[in-house]
Formats: structure tokens, C-alpha cells, sequence
């Protein structure tokens, strides 16, 4: 029964096949093969277009976010806001500009701590075995299994939704993949001679896990990554949708769905527009996710 | 195959024992009170003694263990207690939701099918054409679009003819009315679908070199009795996991969508009731979906073993 589940068992965002990390030699071959890949390249500059955005947010915005302007409020999109306004006549643009900080650090600290405890989880996983490994692998079973923002809808009226606890909520739900992932790499890479050959002169544990299994086990880890951060930020959207995301003055990209939608019939860019941000960013890295792995796996091209 | 039944449903009992301990040990550490969610402001007011009385009314007062060892030999007995804000047995508000909820899931579930096999296949027959990628690219739109934020859009373009076409009832139940149930069910199953038509896709290719294939086209089956009985049948195994993998997220899907659509489901009763520190309603919604969960895994592996008669239950 379980030898079923772990050889059909693959969510969506887990196809991912055993890469080794390019070597030098790869490297560029891999860049190629990425470079030929429109839809990857194309997920790579949007990413890199909302990255920008976030960093020089407070250069690129027409209006201050936070600045009402009554005289203008729910104006349609037009020649001097770009997107409309809010009931407050905030500039929308502004709001979703500052809007992509918010998410997106969200999205990438979350996401290296969901990297940080899956690949160490992985790591042990794969080295140990034996009961170990057997205990990591159904607690990472429990893990996919959870419906995660019901997990985080719980978990935030325990701790309060401040940015860390948001950061840890979202790490724990992810690191599964991460685990499997890492724990399978491990699991072919610790017969090759050059760990058998480490192991022989000596070398600690720490230092055959960092030196060797790592290093030469990330690659399909930063694949899974960009698709993790996808995730979270569909999942932290549905938080703050739900009212119950990080508070703070300017408002992430679900929150702004959340106050916008009791406007939708008089004001309907007042919430399509950040629905429309998320859509694009997580394309983005979903985009970017798919092309990275199809350059690191040649098997796919038959 | 009824004895690794027996032995799966054996196993519900500490899953759930496990659940329910976890869920109240989280309910008793979260902060604030029921009474003082309820009252509000007036809590300031009231003397203390009122106060406690009500606490004693609702056994708040006494110990983590006695409140755990009541809830626990309640349970065994299935009485699930009654809500402390509504006042209602929590076993008739989960009686009302839960089968609402199941509704809208089985209508998430049934359009991703009827949308995603029927892509995934198309795309795997004609790889590499501008059908295959036009499909591809759609799908992953659709896993990137925030469920709740698709909900708005279907809401403007399908239910008033202000912003669209006034061809749906905007949000509720409607008593039951199909009508009412067309829109959210289409908004639930549409990431789900794109999830279907990837795995299809793929799991198609898969299995397009195999030796049975051949064998089935020589001894002159039609192309459709092959593709049907031989490829698909064979590809569907995978599309069988992932619907079991992803009934989490048919389910966070589902409470997002019952906020927008104002769908009487077990998701819209969980969030009031942990703002208002309920426990008796969020151990009861908890364990259901818990239950609602195991049970649609166990129904999962055992549709494997009619989708792949090569797995038998020991």
C-alpha cells in the first residue's frame, strides 16, 4: 500500500524529476536549454518586472498609498490614476505597488523557511534511514495532507497574525515537498563514490551533508521553490482575504480583494486589479518554475 | 479486501482521538474567551461575579484535563455538545453545513473532471501543437488565479447584467435550487481542473509507449476502443492520487468559495466560531472535516484497485 502511495503519490507542484545539480561543465548547457524555453524566460522577466516593482516602489508610485483625497473617491481608471481609486481615493496603482513588498517578502521568507526545515528534514531522511526516516516520512504524509489555511486560519488566533508567526505558519505547512524531494536525492546520491570516498577518509556528517549531499542535491529544490512561492502566495492572499492576514498600513494584495469587494458592482477595478497582481506574479513564478525544471531534466524532450 | 478494510477503518479511531486532542489542547491556548468574544464591551461592565457564574454555566472554570476528559467521554458517546454563543446543539449546525459543503465539493469535483481529463488528453494526443501548449498555458492560469478573486470575476460577469450577463443568482443557497449551485461549483473546480488536465497529461504520455498499447492496436481494436479502454483507463491511475491529494485543497478551496458565494457550509461556521473562541463548534467542524477527509483518502484506494485491477488489498 505505501510502496503505491510514494511511487504514484506526486501532487501537481511536486513533478519534479531527479536532476543532478549542474557541474560546471552543465552549467551552461542548462542556461541554454532554459534560455530556448519561452514560457520559463517569459516567467523570469515577470518575476524580475514584480521584484523591481516592489524594491523601487516608493520611486515608481505616482501617489503616496496611504494619501485619501476625498474629491476622489471610487474614480474609475483614467489618464491621472492609472487603476482608479479606493473609497478613500487612495491611488490603487500606488496601494498595489507597495502591495508587492508586502506579498512578495512574505512570500520568499516564508519560503526559505519552509526550504530551511524541508531540506534539513530531507537530508536527515535520506542519510539515517531506518525509523528516522520512516518518522519524518508520514510526519511530512500529515503535513501534505493538511488543508492549509484552515491550519493557518487556527494557528493565527493562537499567536496573533504578526509578520513572524505568518512566516513560520506558512513555512510549516510547506516544507513537505521539500523533504521528499531532498530525501530522494540524498537516497541516489549517497552511493556515489565520491560520498562513499568522504565517508572513508573520515569526514563528519555535517560535513559530507554540506559539502557533498547538498550542494549536489539543491537543483530541483530551487524548482520546487518557485513553485512554492507560487503557493504561498495564493495562500497568504486567502488569509488576508479571509481578514485575518499581517495588519499593517499598507495593505497586501488579498487584503485590498477583501475591502474592494463590497464595491464590486459601483467600483469593480477596486478588486480586480490586485486579484489580477497575484494572477500575473504567481504566473510568473509558476512560469518560471516549469521552464527551470524542463532545462534541468533533458529526459523530458523525448 | 474486508480485511484491509477493517484494518483502514481500525486506523480512523487514533487518527481522530489524535485530531480531537490536538484541537482542543489549540482551542484552550488560544487567547480571549467565549464570553468575553460575546459580550464585547459590556464584559467591562458586568460584576465579576456575574462573570464567573457564566463560566461555571459553560464549565469553563474547571482544569485542562476534567474540560478534555468531558469532551472526550461526550464524543464516544457522539453528543457533540452545544454551541457556546448560538446556544445550539453543535450536532444539528454540522447536520445543516456538512452536507452543503459535501454539495459544492462533489460540484468542484465533478466539473474539474468533466474539464480536466477531457484537456489532459487532448493535449497529450496532439503534443507539441498549438493546442497542446494553448491548453497547458490555460491551465496553469488557472492554478495561478486566487479562488476567492475568481469567485468576484464570475460574480460580475455572469450574475448582473450591469457589469455582464444577469445568467446566475448572485450568491446563496436558494433552497436548494441547482441554479444557485452552478456558479461556485464552476469557481471550486477550476484549479482543481487545471491540476487534472497537468497530471493526465502527462501520466498519457507516460503510458503511450507501452508494449499493451501495441498489442491492443494489432489485434485491431479501433483507435477509440484503444484509447479509451487501454490508454486512458491506464493513465488514470495517477488522476485517481491527485484527487485524493487534493481534497485539502478542495476543502480550503470550498471555505473560500462559501465566503464569497454565501454558502451555508461548514467553512463559512468555522471562522465566526474561532473568533468567538467556540469551542464546541470548532472541535465539532474539525473533526468532521477530519472524518470527511479520511473517509475520501480510503475511498481513493479503493477506486485504485477498480481503475488497476494489478492492486489487491492484502
Amino acid at each position: 500500500m505505501a510502496s503505491i502511495h510514494k511511487s504514484t503519490a506526486v501532487p501537481d507542484t511536486a513533478v519534479v524529476s531527479l536532476g543532478e545539480m549542474p557541474r560546471p561543465t552543465n552549467q551552461r548547457r542548462f542556461l541554454r536549454a532554459f534560455l530556448r524555453n519561452k514560457i520559463g524566460v517569459l516567467g523570469l522577466v515577470i518575476v524580475a518586472v514584480m521584484i523591481f516593482s516592489a524594491v523601487f516602489a516608493p520611486v515608481i508610485s505616482p501617489y503616496d498609498p496611504n494619501k485619501t483625497n476625498v474629491r476622489a473617491r471610487l474614480t474609475p481608471p483614467n489618464e491621472t490614476f492609472f487603476l482608479g481609486t479606493d473609497e478613500y481615493g487612495r491611488d490603487i496603482f500606488s496601494r498595489l505597488l507597495y502591495g508587492a513588498s508586502i506579498s512578495l517578502t512574505i512570500a520568499v521568507i516564508a519560503q526559505t523557511v519552509s526550504v530551511g526545515i524541508g531540506v534539513t528534514m530531507g537530508l536527515v531522511s535520506g542519510w539515517y534511514g531506518g525509523w528516522i526516516d520512516d518518522l519524518i516520512m508520514r510526519l511530512a504524509d500529515a503535513v501534505f495532507a493538511l488543508p492549509g489555511l484552515i491550519f493557518l486560519t487556527v494557528w493565527v488566533s493562537i499567536l496573533e497574525p504578526s509578520k513572524e508567526s505568518i512566516y513560520l505558519a506558512l513555512g510549516l505547512i510547506g516544507w513537505a515537498a521539500d523533504a521528499r524531494m531532498m530525501r530522494s536525492q540524498v537516497l541516489s546520491l549517497k552511493e556515489r563514490e565520491y560520498v562513499i570516498a568522504a565517508r572513508a577518509m573520515g569526514a563528519s556528517v555535517p560535513r559530507i551533508m554540506l559539502r557533498h549531499l547538498l550542494p549536489n542535491g539543491l537543483a530541483p529544490t530551487i524548482v520546487l521553490a518557485s513553485l512554492g512561492i507560487a503557493g504561498i502566495i495564493l495562500t497568504e492572499s486567502g488569509l488576508s482575504f479571509l481578514g485575518l492576514g499581517v495588519q499593517i498600513p499598507n495593505p497586501s494584495w488579498g487584503t485590498m480583494i477583501d475591502m474592494g469587494r463590497n464595491f464590486t458592482t459601483s467600483a469593480w477595478w477596486y478588486a480586480v486589479f490586485p486579484g489580477l497582481a497575484i494572477m500575473i506574479t504567481v504566473l510568473g513564478f509558476n512560469f518560471l518554475g516549469d521552464g527551470l525544471r524542463d532545462a534541468l531534466d533533458p529526459t523530458l524532450y523525448d | 479486501m474486508t480485511k484491509y478494510l477493517t484494518r483502514r477503518l481500525i486506523q480512523v479511531i487514533p487518527t481522530l482521538l489524535f485530531i480531537y486532542t490536538i484541537t482542543f489542547a489549540l482551542s484552550y491556548l488560544m487567547p480571549g474567551d467565549p464570553i468575553r468574544a460575546q459580550l464585547g464591551e459590556e464584559y467591562y461592565r458586568l460584576p465579576p461575579e456575574t462573570i464567573a457564574a457564566m463560566e461555571e454555566s459553560l464549565g469553563l472554570n474547571r482544569p485542562f484535563f476534567v474540560q478534555y476528559l468531558d469532551f472526550v467521554t461526550r464524543m464516544v458517546r457522539l453528543d457533540l455538545g452545544k454551541s457556546y454563543i448560538q446556544k445550539e446543539e453543535v450536532s444539528n449546525i454540522i447536520g445543516y453545513r456538512l452536507p452543503r459543503t459535501l454539495q459544492l465539493m462533489a460540484g468542484g469535483m465533478f466539473v474539474s473532471l468533466i474539464i480536466g481529463i477531457p484537456a489532459g488528453v487532448v493535449s497529450a494526443l496532439k503534443q507539441y501543437s498549438w493546442i497542446d501548449h494553448l491548453l497547458m498555458v490555460l491551465a496553469l492560469i488557472g492554478l495561478s488565479m486566487p479562488v476567492f478573486w475568481q469567485g468576484l470575476i464570475a460574480q460580475l460577469l455572469f450574475t448582473q447584467s450591469k457589469t455582464g450577463i444577469a445568467l446566475f443568482p448572485v450568491a446563496g443557497y436558494g433552497d436548494g435550487n441547482p441554479v444557485y449551485m452552478i456558479l461556485p461549483s464552476l469557481v471550486l473546480g477550476t484549479s482543481l481542473s487545471a491540476t487534472i488536465a497537468r497530471v493526465t497529461r502527462s501520466s498519457m504520455l507516460e503510458v503511450r509507449g507501452q508494449d499493451y498499447l501495441r498489442t491492443a492496436r494489432a489485434k485491431g481494436l479501433t483507435p477509440r476502443l484503444v484509447l479509451v479502454r487501454h490508454h486512458l483507463r491506464n493513465a488514470l491511475i495517477p488522476v485517481v492520487t491527485v484527487i485524493g491529494l487534493q481534497v485539502a485543497g478542495l476543502m480550503t478551496g470550498s471555505l473560500l468559495t462559501e465566503t464569497i458565494f454565501n454558502w451555508p457550509g461548514l467553512g463559512r461556521a468555522i471562522v465566526p466560531a474561532i473568533q468567538t473562541r467556540d469551542t464546541p463548534v470548532i472541535m465539532g467542524i474539525l473533526m468532521y472535516g477530519a472524518l470527511t477527509f479520511i473517509v475520501i483518502n480510503l475511498l481513493t484506494d479503493l477506486i485504485y484497485a477498480i481503475v488497476d485491477p494489478r492492486i489487491r488489498y492484502a
